[in-house]
């Protein structure tokens, strides 16, 4: 008896859940409904900041514009150029000259495209805090570094001076830099480039001098106030990366401007989509780049958001992609 | 002969003084390498003639031939195959996705927390229904649903596969035996390592994600079916036989019945295991919480730490809702009378008429797919950001006068000299001193095991690399099993510090580690110390685990005897609980060495370099073959200390 008391208080109770949950319901909905005119697109974002403001700023002008459904897939680096040979992502808005890759998937075996550069020119270098360089001004060369690395000093450095490295994914030479300008560095790779801010900023914040990989645009630079030591754009001992196409014997040795391309998938090249076309001729500049990477990563605004604000404050720039 | 042998294992009445015997040898040994090393320090490197260069290039040209070969208009059967199969599972995640869309939120809500407490109870169903509600209030309903199909798809298919070779291992020694270093390769080497070649064959997308979270989750659901298929007895399974039944009978009316705990244990297990691929499963397509745990660690960590909550959420609800729902629905506990079996029946109707009326209801109202209105994410972002704000402000008391100078303590005293010392030291002398500790801790074979493993890592090329590693991995271990002993003990004995272990030690396993390792790059930013942190975090659970079911496993009528005799409650631990949980014991160290390398990637992406490094730039950087060499570098180490380790019990086991 009890047990049958039992079962129909469940039966009720179920009824009671199904019936709350309908009335959350009422309130709780919210519809949306798509235009498609030009199908859908995919997208594909990296991990970083930049990536993510393109990525959502090339999604809400598609989406204005052309009324496309947009997918946005986040697959690393490597493993999204198989995705665009399959045609399962359709576009890489921000790529740091993958050369091993553009001979393998686009000279090839032509299952990837070109599309132009993105507008945006990447810049890789030593970096030190803004108030290293006024305390040191010979630090504005890597010739006033020479004899006081160890300045440097760190727990994992030893009697050398320390190096920070950067993401081990990230295109570098600093080892050979090092050796080739003959520098008492020792080379300190903490990992990822979260880990890598992580210890910089720690070392900004208590006004300590450091040394480290870093590059621009990147919307960090806005809030830590960083100087550049120039690297000599030859020296000997400097050996060009021959991987990277460079003659050997002409000693390079800063690095140089990166160009960040745009690459497409083969199929959505040839698939006659006006997204195309609009994503070939996608390109905005470092400045517009960092200040909606600084919306989304600085204050936190969702990334749809950001594409659409800076889409309808810079109608012009946009209405250029789509041949208006 | 009998009688000799048991004459020879009467112990000596007077043991010899602990010098005299194999850990004075083994401190002999390590003397000996001490002198070696500061003798002839950073003067015997690895020579180059007994290394094999070119096993790194060789494995390049291998995936680059795969990738030309796979991308041609008309790729070979083979590859179709591969594409059939991805396709094949990108349906099957994507349409468990769209039937979870199609419920509408609030059916998906119903139909989870109606099927939980029809099966599993009140309990376990509010807190399934308390998960549901986390996910809406962290604002990650959509990305929980995309991760939780990926789950569904993985572990079903691990089980699916898992299951049949567990029994098959159960009841044949010698598959059991042959299977056993492929497991044992599947669970150690880096996930990191075969990302690029499971993305050639299966290309991206959820397809790929289910296949790499599959390599990672079917070794435990072989590994704890054929324990529990060889833990029925075998008078039982004789009996059976007796009694005329066949071998598909004894399996099937025997054998799975009864190992029926341990076939949920592997369940349960399978569940966590896949979930802690979540992350590494976003990295090639597989969605979901995944993503949100990368990109967070980049731009918002704040979102890193709600996604990495929402895993533990769904983890511990999932490990709670099928423990529960197997405790209730076990036969041998459930006396069904008719009455009682027709009063389920209409209650599981009455469910299903729930279920069926929300997702009616939620269509003609509209309800959605996503939960998107209200979330909690402003409102939990401030705190979760003012703990940030904290954790990354170096001039409080915290960071100046007790992280910091902690961190640095341990590299420049405890990381940097060992390191030095396995590096520097001439390479014979390392090999063979290691060799030799080997010979001494467990034996021959072990030995020769890590004699062939040491030197596989030379001829790899990665000697260096390794013995950086290996003493990264020692720091780690020594801690892990000094934590775990300590704590595992300690709640064996206190059933409170027991209770709350539990969920602390549900949170580090399922955690992601690059989650839990934020406030460590920020408060101990030096290189070497996260990755230690990370390691100790997700081996310790493991350990205390062991040691205490170990301890806790050991019979009562002993520790009355020695109660009786008049031994204190510390001398009964310490004379006869601990020398009786021996074996468990060493089974958490040895599974211990095991997780620590199991997150010597998750070092190299915080600072701790060498192996872990190699295998991320792998990926990263387009250097297949250098993370697989790596791979094949942390692959030797971990059989060798697992061997080492494992050697004693194994021998006493066998005996």
């Amino acid at each position: 008896m009890k047990d049958r008391v039992r079962g129909r208080w469940m039966a009720v109770a179920a009824a009671g859940v199904a019936i709350a949950a309908a009335a959350v319901m009422v309130v709780g909905t919210a519809g949306a409904g798509t235009k498609a005119s030009c199908g859908s697109v995919t997208l594909n974002e990296q991990a970083w900041a930049g990536s993510t403001a393109n990525t959502y700023v090339a999604k809400a002008a598609l989406e204005k514009y052309l009324g496309c459904k947009v997918n946005i897939t986040q697959i690393a680096e490597i493993p999204v150029y198989q995705a665009l040979a399959n045609g399962k992502t359709d576009a890489v808005l921000e790529d740091w000259q993958h050369v091993d890759q553009y001979k393998q998937y686009i000279d090839k075996q032509k299952t990837v495209v070109f599309g132009g550069p993105n507008g945006v020119v990447g810049h890789i270098g030593w970096f030190i805090p803004a108030y290293l360089m006024k305390e040191h001004p010979e630090f504005k060369t890597w010739k006033g570094l020479k004899g006081k690395e160890t300045l440097f000093k760190s727990p994992e450095s030893g009697s050398q001076g320390m190096f920070l490295g950067g993401d081990p994914s990230y295109v570098q030479k600093d080892q050979q830099l090092i050796k080739a300008l003959g520098l008492n560095f020792k080379f300190v790779s903490v990992g990822a480039e979260p880990a890598q801010v992580a210890r910089w900023s720690q070392l900004y914040k208590q006004h300590k001098p450091v040394i480290f990989y870093w590059y621009t645009p990147q919307y960090l630079n806005q809030e830590f106030q960083l100087a550049e030591v120039q690297l000599p754009p030859r020296f000997k001992g400097c050996v060009d990366d021959a991987k990277a196409g460079g003659d050997v014997k002409k000693y390079r040795c800063a690095y140089d401007k990166t160009i960040i391309e745009k690459v497409f998938s083969k199929k959505f090249a040839s698939s006659g989509n006006p997204a195309f076309a609009a994503m070939k001729r996608f390109s905005w500049s470092n400045a517009d780049q960092e200040t909606v990477a600084k919306w989304i990563a600085g204050d936190h605004m969702k990334p749809d958001k950001a594409g659409q604000k800076w889409v309808s404050q810079n109608a012009a720039k946009v209405k250029k992609w789509f041949g208006k | 002969m009998a009688v000799a042998e048991a004459a020879q294992r009467i112990p000596h009445p007077l043991p010899a003084p602990w010098w005299r015997g194999k850990s004075g040898a083994a401190v002999l040994v390590v003397v000996a390498m001490l002198i070696a090393f500061l003798g002839w320090r950073n003067q015997g490197h690895w020579p180059a003639a007994l290394t094999w260069n070119s096993v790194g290039p060789h494995l390049d040209r291998f995936q680059t031939w795969l990738s030309d070969n796979r991308n041609v208009p008309d790729p070979n059967l083979a590859f179709r195959a591969f594409n059939g199969l991805a396709n094949f599972l990108d349906h099957l995640v994507a349409w468990s996705t769209r039937f979870f869309h199609w419920l509408t939120w609030a059916g998906t809500v119903v139909l989870g927390t109606l099927l939980v407490l029809r099966f599993g109870g009140r309990r376990a169903a509010l807190g399934v229904l308390a998960a549901f509600a986390s996910f809406a209030a962290l604002g990650l309903w959509e990305e929980s649903v995309e991760t939780f199909s990926l789950m569904l798809a993985a572990v079903s298919l691990s089980l699916l596969v898992g299951v049949p070779l567990g029994v098959l291992a159960g009841r044949s020694s010698r598959f059991n035996r042959a299977v056993t270093p492929v497991l044992d390769a599947m669970q150690i080497i880096p996930a990191f390592a075969y990302l690029m070649p499971v993305v050639i064959l299966f290309s991206v997308g959820p397809g790929a994600a289910v296949v790499t979270t599959m390599i990672y989750a079917v070794p435990p659901a072989i590994r704890i079916t054929a324990l529990g298929i060889r833990g029925v007895h075998p008078n039982t399974v004789e009996a059976a036989t007796a009694l005329g039944s066949t071998r598909w009978q004894v399996l099937t009316k025997v054998q799975l019945p009864l190992a029926r705990r341990m076939l949920l244990l592997s369940v349960n297990q399978t569940i966590l295991f896949a979930l802690s691929m979540v992350v590494i499963a976003g990295l090639i397509g597989g969605q979901g919480l995944g993503d949100s745990v990368t990109n967070g660690l980049y731009t918002d960590p704040a979102m890193a730490i709600f996604a990495g909550a929402a895993i533990v959420i769904m983890a511990i609800s999932l490990d709670r809702a099928t423990e529960a729902m197997a405790n209730r629905t076990d036969p041998a506990h459930r006396h069904l009378t008719a009455d009682r079996s027709r009063q389920l029946r209409t209650y599981t109707a009455a469910c299903a008429a729930a279920v069926g009326l929300t997702v009616v209801l939620g269509h003609v109202l509209n309800a959605g797919a996503d939960w998107s209105r209200w979330t909690a994410q402003d409102w939990l972002r401030q705190y979760v950001q003012r703990g940030l704000d904290y954790v990354q402000n170096p001039s409080t008391f915290l960071f100046r006068d007790l992280t910091n100078p902690t961190g640095n303590f341990i590299v420049q005293h405890g990381i940097q000299p060992l390191r030095s010392f396995f590096i520097e030291t001439p390479w014979p002398v390392t090999l063979i001193g290691l060799v030799l500790i080997a010979f001494l801790l467990s034996g021959l074979r072990p030995a020769l095991i890590a004699l062939v493993m040491l030197f596989v890592v030379g001829f790899v090329g990665e000697w260096t690399n390794a013995m950086d590693t290996f003493s990264q991995v020692l720091v780690a271990t020594v801690l892990t099993v000094i934590v775990g002993f300590v704590l595992g003990v300690w709640a064996a004995e206190n059933r409170y510090v027991s209770r709350a272990l539990r969920p602390i030690n549900d949170v580090l396993q399922t955690l992601p580690q690059l989650v839990y390792i934020i406030p460590f790059i920020y408060l101990m930013p030096v290189s070497g110390v996260p990755g230690i942190v990370a390691s100790v975090l997700y081996a310790a659970p493991v350990m205390i685990r062991l040691v205490q079911r170990g301890i806790e496993g050991v019979s009562p009528e002993t520790v009355e005897a020695a109660t009786a005799y008049g031994a204190t409650r510390l001398q009964v631990l310490l004379k006869v609980k601990i020398p009786l949980a021996r074996d468990a014991i060493m089974l958490g160290v040895n599974q211990a060495i095991i997780m620590v390398l199991a997150v010597v990637v998750i070092g190299g992406l915080v600072g701790s370099g060498a192996l872990g490094y190699e295998v991320a730039q792998g990926l990263q950087r387009n250097a297949f073959g250098l993370g697989v060499v790596a791979s094949i570098a942390i692959l030797a180490l971990g059989i060798t200390l697992d061997r080492v380790t494992q050697g004693r019990v194994r021998a006493r086991t066998q005996a």
